[in-house]
This record gives structure tokens, C-alpha cells and sequence, in this order.
């Protein structure tokens, strides 16, 4: 197992009042496995990329990744595993360098010495790996992150991410505030990149449609807990209709989940 | 033609506080208030050794790790005890400021007629003035200037740069931004003592009072840089400092010498200063407003 989850809770305590975030996740992780993530609002889905990741502590429970345990291990330890995308295309490069520059530092994982950032042989390994993003970006390797669009710059941080093969990879709603055609292709890419180098992702969406088409597993969770998880089989034959249905079926009427499934059928 | 001179020589020496202003407020954006604190304390150890019989290089180079040790510890407030990035600077010049005073004994070190880095080094080379001590004072600084630039661009100063810009992408792929945050500001804080220690040697003594206000003159070397060159990489971030260094140096002797004419006095310096600064910092903001008009 790359990941192992067992009775995960985290409960936030906001003045007097306790945010059960997370209560009782039990979730393993075969290499490999592409799975989707669901939830209606305040469903626990971030909360428990946080945990994976290590920005965010759990309450009780253990996470282990790849046979080890790192619940007490700091983000950055646990990084040399872990690629992640967030929500925001500004949180995954720093702006003010160059492509060349953002791209370098993805190339490892873990303390750095004093070795240059970018060789030649470094640059042409960039090159390359831009090229196959197919978006024209190799040429403008020594361009600042800051005049690149919200899409290449998702686009570029997917790469980042997978660059230095990460055990992990977690994409957290990493098309949710592009514009469809840009969300569309920072999805392909996704899906390319994860194909080629077999990392194990866990990508939480917004969208049914693109959790039902993406990747071999599909999870569902609500309040907190996982209700639903859906192997490559039984998620074929499943419609964003039927997946509305098992929403309600938890008990999610709110309309929140209904505009997002009206909005996932009308970009289908 | 002497207060060219005096402006390049002391641009220069101060352009090495300068360049740790710059990494403080620019690479890592944290605006360091230590550096009011470690100036002086640079100045106290390499007068205080100095006056103790040590080599003045020696003495200037114990100086750099003094400053260097005081600005990790205002990296370490900040960061492993999440105290405000303001505040822990704060802190650590109010407390250097003491420790100072007692290095130096008194509030005040004399060092006429005592060996210093600058003058032993144009001896050596058999300089003669007054373009003797700006060309070790340039070779001192761009030194330092290209030392950081190679810095900057290992994979080690690479990450250092991206804390500052984006500390959760750092923490992504595997390093703390904590300790790039710690070892930013023994960096700076180490070339800021420096200063502090080759302005003690070039002016002859060492002041208790003598690093107030150094955190707005390094400020104002970057800016003048910046507004002058508009850098966008870090090598000519670096060299627009130390040139910015030097038109600031300039301006205050030009201030010194002409401006009791229009009734200013020496102890005006800082206001002037200040507004300076000030002024730089608004232009955008009145720019914008401008053009919002105008549009």
C-alpha cells in the first residue's frame, strides 16, 4: 500500500464551537490506483488532503505512506512523497522567477545544497519535459512565472509536481477556478502525466462527470466519513444522476450539490 | 571631486549593509529591523578586538559571524516561536543595543591610529588616493555582490529566493521554509555587521547610536536602485543596491555640505532620509491614483 489511512478524525475547535472535520477515515491506497474524490461541501475532502500531506495534524488515527508512519512528521519531510496541486494556480510556482527557475526547484525532492540550480543538461531535461506539456511554454523557459495564464500556470505546476516522481500525488481541486476549456486541458495533462509515470493520485473535484470519467476508483464522502467508494467496474456504468441519488441517499439535499451537479451535466 | 569620491568610497562600504537589506525585505520580504542592531554590533566587536590587538581583518571577520548569529536568532523568533517577523527584529535591536554597550564599555570607541581592514589593504597594493580606497572598497563590494549572485543561483539560494515568494511551494518539495527564513537573515544580518565593522575602521571610531535609522538607509539604496534600473534579475538586483548605495551616500553629502545654505543641519539627515524613502514608496500608489483620474 502507497498510502494507509486508518480511523483518521480531525475536529477544529473555533471558539466554543467543535468542527468534526474528519471522523473515522479508513482509506488505503494500492501504486497505482487514480482515485476521484467527492463530497458535498464541508464533506472533510480537503481536511484530508491536509492530513495526508502533513499541514495539518489529525485529532487520532495513523497515516501511513508507503509502509511508513509519518503522522508526526513534519510537510516538508513527508514531501520527498507527496506532489501536490491546489485550487489556486498561484499557490503552486512562485511568481517572480523564471519558468527555467520554478521548474529546477521541482526537479528534487528534500534539502538542497550548493550544487547550480540549472545546468545546461538541467535546462535541455526542462525543455523536454515542457515540450510534452504541448502548450508551447519550452520556448519561454526564461519567462516569469507571473506573465504565464492561470491555466499554464496549473498546467506547469502538475508538471512540477510530477517531475521528481512523487509516491503521492494530490490534487486538490485543481481545475476548479480555470475556465472550462483551460480546466479541460489541465485535466488532460493530468491524466497524461499520471498515466506515464504511474504515481499514485487522489484528486478531489467538484465535478461528478469528471469524477466519474477520471481515474480507477471514485470515493464519495459526506460529514466527514467516506460513504461510498467505487471500484473501476462499478463506476463505469454509474451517471452523474445516479451518483445525485446516492448523495441524497446520505442524506445531501442542500442545494450546493445540486448546482454542482447542474453544472458538471451542462460541461459533460 | 572629494565628495564624488567619499560618495562612491562610502556607497560602497555601506552597500554591503545594502545588499543584506536587500535579502531581508526583498528575497525573503521580512522587513528586518535587527539590522539597526546589527550594524553597530558589527562596529563594537571589530573596535572592541581591534583595540584588543587582533588583526583588523580578523577582528571585521568575527564582526560578520556576530551579526550573523544575531540575525539567525531573529529568524528563530520569528519562525520556531512564530513571533511577528516586525517584532522579532525589534526585539533583537533593543537587546543588541545593550549587549553593545557592553562589548564597547562606553558608548564610544575611538580608533585613530589603529590598523584597519580598508587602509592596510590599498598599503598592500600599493595604492595611492584618493582612487586607492575606492577600488578596495569596489573590489570589497562587488566581491560580495558576485559571491550572492553565485548564491543565488544554487539550488540552495534558488529555494531561498521561493520562500520568499511562496513559502507552502518550498515546503512542497521538501524544504523548510523555516530554515531558509533563519539562514536568509544570518546572511544579511552577517554582511550588515560587516558594513558596520569597515565604516568603524573608515571613520575612526565605533557608536553606540551609530546603527540608528540603518534599516531606512538600506531601504532607500534599495529603492534609488530599483527605481533607477528596474532590475528583474538578481544580478542586477544586487549591482543597482550598491549603485542606489552610493547616489544615497552622494545625496547626504551633498545635504551635509550645501544644505546649511537652506538651514538644514546634520541632525535633519534622518527626516530628509525618511522622506525620501517615503517618497519612493507613495510614487506607485500616486501613480495609480493618476492614471485611475486621468482615466
Amino acid at each position: 500500500m502507497i498510502l494507509e489511512l486508518s480511523s483518521i478524525s480531525k475536529t477544529f475547535i473555533l471558539g466554543a464551537e467543535r468542527i468534526e472535520a474528519l471522523r473515522g477515515v479508513d482509506l488505503s491506497l494500492a501504486e497505482g490506483e487514480f482515485v476521484t474524490v467527492i463530497g458535498s461541501n464541508g464533506a472533510g475532502k480537503s481536511t484530508l488532503l491536509n492530513v495526508i500531506a502533513g499541514t495539518c495534524r489529525p485529532t487520532r488515527g495513523r497515516v501511513k505512506i508507503a509502509g511508513r508512519d509519518v503522522t508526526r512528521w513534519p510537510a516538508h519531510s513527508r514531501a520527498r512523497w507527496i506532489g501536490r496541486v491546489f485550487q489556486d494556480p498561484l499557490k503552486g510556482t512562485a511568481a517572480h522567477m523564471t519558468l527555467a527557475e520554478n521548474l529546477a526547484l521541482a526537479l528534487r525532492k528534500g534539502p538542497r545544497g550548493l550544487g547550480l540550480a540549472l545546468s545546461h543538461a538541467k535546462r535541455k531535461r526542462l525543455e523536454k519535459a515542457l515540450a510534452h506539456l504541448d502548450m508551447g511554454l519550452e520556448s519561454r523557459l526564461n519567462e516569469r512565472v507571473a506573465h504565464l495564464s492561470g491555466g499554464e500556470r496549473q498546467a506547469v505546476t502538475v508538471l512540477m509536481a510530477t517531475l521528481a516522481q512523487p509516491k503521492l500525488l494530490l490534487l486538490d481541486e485543481h481545475t476548479a477556478a480555470l475556465d472550462p476549456a483551460n480546466a479541460d486541458k489541465v485535466l488532460e495533462v493530468t491524466e497524461r502525466l499520471v498515466e506515464e509515470s504511474r504515481i499514485t493520485t487522489l484528486m478531489v473535484t467538484h465535478r461528478m462527470d469528471q469524477a466519474l470519467r477520471t481515474g480507477s476508483r471514485l470515493i464519495m464522502m459526506h460529514k466527514g466519513r467516506v460513504h461510498l467508494d467505487l471500484g473501476q467496474e462499478e463506476k463505469r456504468n454509474l451517471t452523474v444522476d445516479d451518483l445525485v441519488g446516492l448523495f441524497r441517499r446520505v442524506g445531501v439535499t442542500d442545494d450546493e450539490l445540486l448546482l454542482e451537479a447542474v453544472r458538471g451535466r451542462s460541461s459533460a | 571631486m572629494t565628495l564624488f569620491v567619499h560618495a562612491v568610497e562610502q556607497g560602497l562600504i555601506y552597500g554591503l549593509m545594502a545588499l543584506g537589506v536587500y535579502i531581508s525585505f526583498r528575497v525573503l520580504a521580512f522587513p528586518d529591523l535587527s539590522v539597526d542592531g546589527t550594524f553597530p554590533l558589527g562596529a563594537a566587536v571589530a573596535a572592541a578586538l581591534i583595540i584588543g590587538g587582533w588583526d583588523p581583518f580578523l577582528a571585521s571577520l568575527v564582526a560578520l559571524g556576530a551579526g550573523a548569529a544575531a540575525g539567525a536568532f531573529t529568524g528563530i523568533l520569528a519562525t520556531k516561536f512564530r513571533i511577528q517577523g516586525l517584532l522579532a527584529g525589534v526585539l533583537t535591536m533593543i537587546m543588541l543595543y545593550s549587549l553593545n554597550l557592553r562589548i564597547m564599555g562606553r558608548p564610544n570607541l575611538p580608533l585613530l591610529g589603529r590598523p584597519s581592514a580598508l587602509t592596510a589593504t590599498v598599503q598592500a597594493l600599493h595604492l595611492t588616493p584618493p582612487w586607492g580606497l575606492v577600488l578596495v572598497a569596489a573590489i570589497l563590494a562587488f566581491g560580495f555582490k558576485i559571491l550572492l549572485d553565485l548564491f543565488f543561483h544554487t539550488e540552495l539560494g534558488t529555494a531561498m529566493r521561493a520562500t520568499g515568494d511562496n513559502p507552502d511551494m518550498v515546503r512542497a518539495f521538501g524544504v523548510n521554509p523555516e530554515t531558509m527564513v533563519i539562514l536568509g537573515l544570518a546572511l544579511s544580518n552577517g554582511l550588515v555587521a560587516l558594513s558596520g565593522a569597515l565604516v568603524a575602521q573608515y571613520s575612526g571610531f565605533a557608536d553606540v547610536g551609530m546603527g540608528v535609522g540603518t534599516i531606512v538607509a538600506g531601504l532607500a539604496s534599495v529603492i534609488i536602485g530599483e527605481m533607477l534600473f528596474r532590475p528583474r534579475t538578481v544580478i542586477w538586483a544586487t549591482a543597482a543596491t550598491l549603485i542606489g548605495s552610493c547616489l544615497y551616500r552622494g545625496a547626504i553629502l551633498v545635504a551635509l555640505r550645501y544644505g546649511g545654505a537652506l538651514g538644514f543641519t546634520a541632525s535633519d539627515l534622518k527626516l530628509l532620509t525618511a522622506l525620501v524613502v517615503l517618497g519612493a514608496l507613495m510614487a506607485p500608489a500616486i501613480r495609480a491614483r493618476l492614471k485611475g483620474e486621468e482615466a
